[in-house]
């Protein structure tokens, strides 16, 4: 997604037209941004493909379009090497170690041998290598699967069977219900007569919802079989956005336009549409789904950039060494410049010949060119390349625990935890501000219709335990009986009066009201069968849960929707069957905020419902005809919404039949109109939409999720500001604020909703000021009294983003403890994290359900998606998709915490882990007259990362755990270590490198001196010094694992064990010059007594410090282990309430 | 399983991150036994290789200075290099102190990089364990092979620089036998040198730098070859020249006969003749047992300061009340 177009640019303040970008509503307004579009620019010839319709032949002449055969696999058997490796090689990483290897292939750098210098690179190309392969074996099967599924095609006047991947662009494809479609195509007729087919898009976006696509008029009758379809369609290019598409098609002379609405793209499936045909558009590759078929987006964790600043001083460090040994290797072969000629370890000349020469000898600014080029070599390894490749798999194990944690499980959805992006799990450990959306994470947005209020009467009085008589309105169709699929609690004097049917005014109103709520929508009723053969439910598809929510509470009161075409809809109205025609229908858009719906009645009156929020439906309301019902109803409205439920507002007016001739002349030209149709379909609808009746207003509830009060309230603990971004209105924000215990009685609220830019900057500075006041007063005490929330709209923020207010939002913002916004637009959520974003230098995590979320999860540091009901745009666009909000609490403060100091501890160990290494070779260096000989063999340098200490801190960094999940479940103000960054800084850093400096000091010192004068060879101490450096980082990390299983033994024990075995084997090849050494070596009492003193002296001053620091400076997580370990479960709720009691100390 | 939750991770302890384990806090107690511990187990061990070290007696006499003429005093290295000067010189060595036998005689270089990057590689490990591989040459530049392009075996620097100097000892006129034999290591003569390699084309022309071979005597045989080759670590180094078996009583005065070929005069290395006994540590060498006693010794002290910590600074392991939001409560 992260390339999409559609992603808008978040500091662009809009409103209208962008809003179609987002999601599933603005597919639904297919034709809008098709005529927006159009209006802007025609197609041209050039960027344009041209189909011929039933013509594959002259269609793939001119052009050679993708077949329909898809490879997901990226290589073949003979592609393979090559790609994999240039794939590969496009990491710095690997370069830097390519680039290595190749200078220790010049003859005059030849530090290490061939086959040593090659090894970690082969190695590491290796491991890759096996890993890309058999990921891609698995992406081949697949597409062989996929490829050879078959379809029917339209050849030779008939439909025949054919595989997938021979279907090529210009054919006619037919597509039965519940298959998937093929290939993009666009519909030209389906079964239904009007032309309209029922897709879903589940494997495309993930939303199980149906969505209705259209064939076109001018080729709906035609039957392909029979009609020769002569068209030609002139569509864009391929591209990725699965929600948009502009073509049109030349069809008998006639010039057709086509939007998303008319194309069904591959993956989808056919449902309650018998046969859809359409001609194929886009094949194979070029389908929009395989166009999308691209990885989560990549985004580089904080940690890795403080890492990075830190490998750029190790960089600085390295060029350092090298400039020191070649600098003192240029002095000293100034020095000895006149008896290097026949001195017995350097011989310049070369006698041998009949003319002396030198020998391998370039002159002195080149041999010190050489001493620093073949220094980089030696010390390649202070540059920790190898972190990066531990660092992913530690990710991946991170991520293994993450998905497969059952507390992360969410039973409901049958969803578990995922982890779509793989590079950012550590900042779920630093996180400061979490920007949640409401519907649909905060809540179930799982709808449940509450109360009415028809003409000015409230209907929230008690609510039946029972259903209605009997489980519920049923009715019987052809003897079988047909019910809702999901029950409403009924409220019974609305039920009585529902069925009642006279012809009193209050009678007649209800009447309308339900009618209403069933018609006006665009919900498809599907009939399924239920467990009792003789009954079937009847299941609402729909794109919105309010109107899915609405439609069930009409059946409940009688008013059953039982089928919908694109022409009539038949409702049984307390057991009568009636259909009304659908006149014509104007969809919801964000700018008109309601949608409408002209219904013909049987008896040919014609009336129009409007359904909408209720700011936009009170300024088209006839106010006139009843004053005390408006001012009823909106004082209805608003104790609704102040506990917390949806409203929208119902509205109804009869047309006269010239009224209905003028719209219907004007909605005809609007659309079939080529250019600009969206906008003249909105003025049509804005005529209509006028001195409305009002029918009454709806409320219904969506639920809080569960435990999100508890969540909140851990989060806040936590010391993480929790900010509300909401499209509702205020009141409702407020009053979810208040069930979700985000916000309490004792806060002052601060209330910003201008309309002005002036009146922004009036209310900001007062605000400001309010805000000092009350916690400077309140100062001494710490709990909610001294803390401020801020409600602010969306309108206010329309003036106040991207202008020079933003700046005192920010400061008033981070004053207080709670923001909750609402009415916001999705562009303003992205905006307000931006705000957070561009001016601390703390990480923000975004959660969010929808496609209105995408432009925030996104540009959150961390973007988390609810796997909800709302399809799965966030859980697309997101690093991390769980099933609940509560489960955020978990991710946090137990796993985020885990990899924050995981992986923190990891960095700053392969530092000191390569450092003390390449610092123990520079020492000797110093004693070879700075010849970059090592002491260390070639193939023990080589192995030291490789195998020597490359798997304990793997493994202690997949699973260390510094504290239970208990404990930092019950003190979420443990967090705060990560938040401070006490795991990593610049500090710690400077501390590891000053620790390392002693070490290799110790290291490298303590055997010269006990060896000085004697007549030790180079391999022996060499492999003490290989042994004593493995110990040492070994026993240092064994010093610093918190939590021993038997796998942390295995592994530090293990290495260990491995290096013996491996030095052992070494010294056992006689044509290594090492032979022997080791086995002599330890036959020595001085070789353990070094071996004793390095390991103990080295690890004093770490260890003393490291003791004090417990002692007197105890960081949180030290007392919370502690405790953890010495006091029993007693005494953890006893200090639970000294937190509670004694927070003033 | 039920349907509803098919997908439900299923429960092992290493999924949810429960595997038991053992997590060890150091409590004051621990921290206090260890240091006493190191300290209990370093000051004995370093007093011990102390006396050990004391025990040892060592002979040691520069003589590449003295070994020269007083004529050429100026110019050593027109002495050396000159085939016609007589290189014997002879040494009078006091033994301070009861030299028991066995005696390892060691000859001692300083300023000498036997561990310089152009000289270690300069070898052939094949050419040496096999006769076929003679013409395995090329890291043995430039003394690979003679000008008439035979190879030259043992080839490279590191075998053409054989050191040759030889010393005569005697004491209260009689000669002391010094055992050549066992100097090298058992593993290199059975496999890193060949029986039936032969010494070939070896100093015979272009630059002598050192000690010849005698050809009839394999590769594997000739101990000071395979002594030599067994490069130093460090650029003051001692080499085995032999072994006396005899005791050398205290306050004789031992003669030696010195050759003294090598030519170190160059660039200034120096030689030195040593006479050493050892011990289970290996020579003379104090700091061992230095380094162990002031490690055992600073564990010691830390204990002491520890201890005094806990107990005028003492604190409850785990007490809540000294968690950052209890000492000072987030505004």
């Amino acid at each position: 997604m992260s390339s999409n177009p559609q992603i808008p640019n978040p500091h662009l303040q809009s409103s209208s037209s962008q809003s179609l970008n987002f999601g599933s509503k603005g597919l639904r307004h297919g034709s809008d941004s098709e005529g927006f579009s159009m209006s802007r620019r025609d197609l041209n010839d050039d960027d344009a493909r041209l189909v011929y319709v039933n013509d594959p032949l002259t269609t793939n002449e001119t052009f050679e379009f993708s077949g329909n055969s898809i490879r997901t696999g990226k290589y073949s058997v003979i592609t393979f090497l090559p790609r994999n490796l240039f794939e590969q090689f496009h990491r710095v990483a690997y370069m830097y170690f390519l680039i290595i290897a190749i200078l220790n292939q010049l003859p005059q750098l030849a530090v290490f041998g061939r086959g040593a210098s090659i090894l970690p690179l082969a190695s590491v190309l290796f491991v890759t290598a096996v890993k890309d392969a058999y990921e891609d074996w698995r992406r081949h099967k697949s597409d062989k699967i996929e490829n050879n599924r078959m379809a029917s095609v339209l050849v030779d006047h008939r439909f025949q069977h054919k595989k997938w991947k021979d279907i090529q662009v210009g054919e006619v494809v037919k597509v039965s219900a519940n298959e998937t479609i093929p290939c993009d195509i666009v519909l030209l007729s389906t079964s239904d007569p009007t032309g309209v087919a029922y897709v879903q898009t589940i494997n495309l976006d993930g939303e199980s919802n149906l969505k209705t696509r259209y064939a076109k008029q001018e080729t709906l009758s035609r039957v392909p079989e029979k009609d020769f379809i002569n068209g030609l369609i002139r569509s864009e290019k391929p591209n990725r956005n699965i929600y948009g598409f502009q073509a049109n098609m030349e069809i008998d002379g006639k010039r057709v336009s086509l939007g998303p609405s008319n194309i069904i793209l591959r993956g989808c499936v056919i449902k309650n549409t018998d046969w859809t045909v359409g001609v194929v558009v886009y094949a194979g590759r070029e389908t929009k789904a395989m166009l999308n078929n691209s990885g989560a987006p990549s985004k580089r964790s904080r940690l890795e950039t403080h890492m990075n600043q830190e490998i750029m001083l190790l960089s600085f460090f390295l060029v350092t060494l090298c400039v020191i040994v070649s600098a003192c290797a240029g002095v000293w072969l100034r020095r000895h410049q006149d008896e290097l000629d026949i001195m017995q370890f350097y011989r310049r000349k070369d006698y041998s010949e009949g003319q002396v020469e030198n020998y391998n000898y370039y002159g002195l600014g080149m041999e010190i060119f050489f001493s620093f080029l073949m220094s980089v070599i030696v010390f390649q390894i202070m540059i920790p390349i190898s972190l990066y490749i531990s660092m992913e798999l530690v990710r991946v194990g991170q991520a293994y625990f993450m998905i497969r944690d059952d507390k992360m499980f969410d039973a409901a959805s049958n969803t578990r935890f995922q982890c779509r992006a793989l590079n950012i799990n550590e900042d779920l450990g630093q996180i400061k501000y979490v920007f949640s959306d409401k519907t649909g994470t905060l809540t179930e947005n799982k709808m449940e219709f509450q109360f009415a209020s028809i003409s000015g009467v409230d209907y929230s009085g008690e609510k039946t335990e029972f259903y209605g008589e009997q489980g519920g309105y049923s009715i019987q169709v052809n003897g079988e009986i047909w019910r809702p699929k999901i029950k409403v609690q009924v409220d019974p004097k609305l039920l009585k009066l529902s069925k009642t049917r006279d012809d009193s005014i209050s009678s007649k109103e209800i009447y309308d009201f339900f009618l209403a709520l069933a018609a006006c929508n665009t919900i498809v009723p599907i009939v399924v069968n239920a467990s009792n053969p003789n009954e079937k439910l009847v299941d609402y598809q729909g794109e919105s849960p309010d109107e899915q929510a609405l439609v069930y509470a009409a059946a409940a009161y009688g008013f059953m929707l039982i089928e919908r075409t694109s022409g009539h809809i038949v409702i049984d109205i307390q057991g009568e069957r009636q259909r009304f025609n659908v006149l014509g229908m104007h969809e919801f858009d964000s700018d008109r905020k309601r949608m409408s719906v002209i219904l013909g009645y049987p008896d040919s009156t014609v009336k129009v419902f409007v359904k909408g929020a209720d700011t936009s439906m009170f300024k088209i309301i006839d106010e006139s005809l009843n004053v005390d019902v408006v001012r009823a109803t909106e004082a209805h409205l608003h104790s609704y919404s102040s506990i917390g439920l949806r409203t929208l507002v119902v509205g109804m007016r009869a047309l006269s039949v010239s009224e209905f001739d003028t719209w219907q002349t004007s909605y005809e030209i609007a659309s079939t109109a080529l250019m600009g149709r969206a906008g003249l379909l909105r003025k049509v609808a804005i005529n209509l939409e006028n001195n409305l009746n009002l029918l009454g207003a709806s409320a219904i509830e969506d639920r809080l999720q569960k435990g999100v009060p508890e969540a909140i309230e851990s989060l806040r603990k936590a010391n993480i500001k929790v900010w509300v971004l909401t499209g509702d209105k205020q009141e409702t924000a407020i009053s979810i604020g208040y069930s979700s215990k985000l916000l309490t009685s004792k806060m002052s609220q601060i209330i910003i909703n201008n309309n002005s830019k002036m009146s922004c900057k009036k209310s900001l500075e007062d605000a400001l000021i309010t805000s000092r006041n009350v916690i400077n007063v309140t100062h001494a005490s710490e709990d909610d009294a001294s803390s401020v929330a801020l409600i602010i709209d969306g309108t206010s923020l329309v003036y106040i983003l991207d202008s020079e207010l933003e700046e005192q939002l920010f400061e008033l913002a981070s004053k207080c403890a709670v923001v909750l916004c609402c009415r916001v637009a999705p562009l303003q959520k992205a905006g307000i994290v931006a705000l957070i974003k561009k001016r601390t230098d703390d990480m923000s995590l975004a959660i969010g359900d929808g496609a209105n979320d995408v432009s925030m999860i996104q540009m959150a540091d961390v973007g988390v998606g609810i796997s909800g009901q709302e399809g799965r745009q966030a859980v697309m666009a997101s690093d991390f998709a769980m099933g609940q909000f509560r489960f955020l609490v978990p991710l946090l403060l137990v796993h985020g915490h885990w990899n924050y100091q995981r992986m923190a501890y990891m960095i700053l160990y392969n530092f000191y882990r390569n450092a003390l290494f390449v610092l123990v070779l520079f020492w000797y260096v110093l004693y070879t007259g700075f010849t970059l000989t090592t002491a260390i063999t070639e193939w023990s340098s080589v192995l030291y990362s490789i195998i020597y200490t490359a798997i304990p801190t793997i493994v202690i960094g997949i699973l260390d755990k510094d504290l239970g999940r208990k404990s930092l479940m019950t003190y979420p103000q443990l967090y705060g270590s990560g938040q401070r960054k006490e795991s990593y800084n610049a500090k710690l850093f400077w501390v590891t490198m000053v620790d390392t400096l002693w070490q290799s000091v110790v290291a490298f010192f303590i055997p010269v001196l006990a060896y000085w004068k004697s007549d030790i060879d180079g391999s022996s101490l060499g492999d003490l010094w290989t042994l004593a450096v493995v110990f040492m980082v070994n026993i240092h990390l064994a010093m610093d694992v918190i939590r021993w299983t038997w796998i942390s033994h295995a592994s530090v024990w293990g290495s260990i064990i491995a290096t013996c075995i491996c030095v052992i084997i070494i010294d056992a090849l006689p044509m290594l010059p090492g032979y022997w050494a080791i086995f002599n070596l330890a036959g020595s009492g001085l070789f353990w007594i070094c071996l004793l003193g390095v390991l103990i002296a080295s690890m004093i001053p770490r260890f003393v410090v490291k003791m004090f620091m417990q002692h007197c400076k105890p960081c949180d997580l030290q007392i919370a282990r502690e405790a953890e370990k010495f006091r029993n479960s007693m005494e953890i709720t006893r200090s639970g309430e000294i937190e509670m009691n004694l927070p003033h100390r | 399983m039920d349907h509803k939750n098919a997908k439900k991770p299923s429960y092992s302890r290493f999924s949810q991150q429960e595997l038991p384990a053992w997590k060890p806090i150091l409590t004051p107690g621990w921290v206090i036994a260890s240091f006493i511990t190191i300290g209990a187990l370093f000051v004995p061990i370093g007093l011990l290789a102390w006396s050990a070290s004391d025990n040892v007696v060592e002979i040691s006499d520069r003589y590449d200075e003295a070994c020269v003429p007083d004529d050429f005093n100026s110019n050593a290295e027109s002495f050396i290099q000159n085939p016609d000067t007589k290189k014997t010189c002879i040494r009078n060595l006091k033994v301070p102190k009861k030299l028991v036998a066995p005696i390892f005689v060691y000859y001692q270089l300083e300023n000498f990089y036997q561990n310089h990057r152009r000289f270690v590689k300069s070898k052939s490990d094949k050419q040496l364990r096999n006769p076929e591989d003679e013409n395995d040459l090329h890291s043995c530049y430039p003394e690979a092979n003679t000008a008439d392009n035979k190879p030259i075996v043992p080839c490279g620097l590191i075998a053409w620089s054989l050191f040759n100097d030889t010393y005569k000892l005697s004491t209260r006129g009689k000669q002391i036998t010094i055992d050549k034999k066992g100097i090298a290591w058992k593993s290199d003569t059975k496999a890193k040198f060949g029986s039936n390699v032969y010494p070939k084309n070896f100093q015979k022309e272009g630059l002598i730098g050192g000690a010849a071979l005698d050809e009839s005597i394999p590769l594997s045989e000739q101990e000071d070859l395979m002594v030599w080759m067994r490069t130093a670590a460090l650029p003051k180094f001692r080499k085995l020249y032999g072994r006396i078996e005899t005791d050398i009583e205290a306050h004789d005065t031992i003669k030696v006969e010195i050759e003294n070929n090598y030519n170190t005069y160059k660039f200034g290395g120096r030689k030195k003749l040593v006479l050493s006994t050892t011990t289970w540590i290996g020579g003379k060498n104090d700091f061992v047992g230095v380094a162990y006693v002031s490690v055992g010794g600073i564990c010691l002290f830390l204990a002491i300061n520890f201890i005094l910590l806990y107990v005028f600074r003492p604190r409850r392991l785990g007490d809540p009340s000294y968690l950052s939001w209890n000492r000072h409560p987030i505004n």
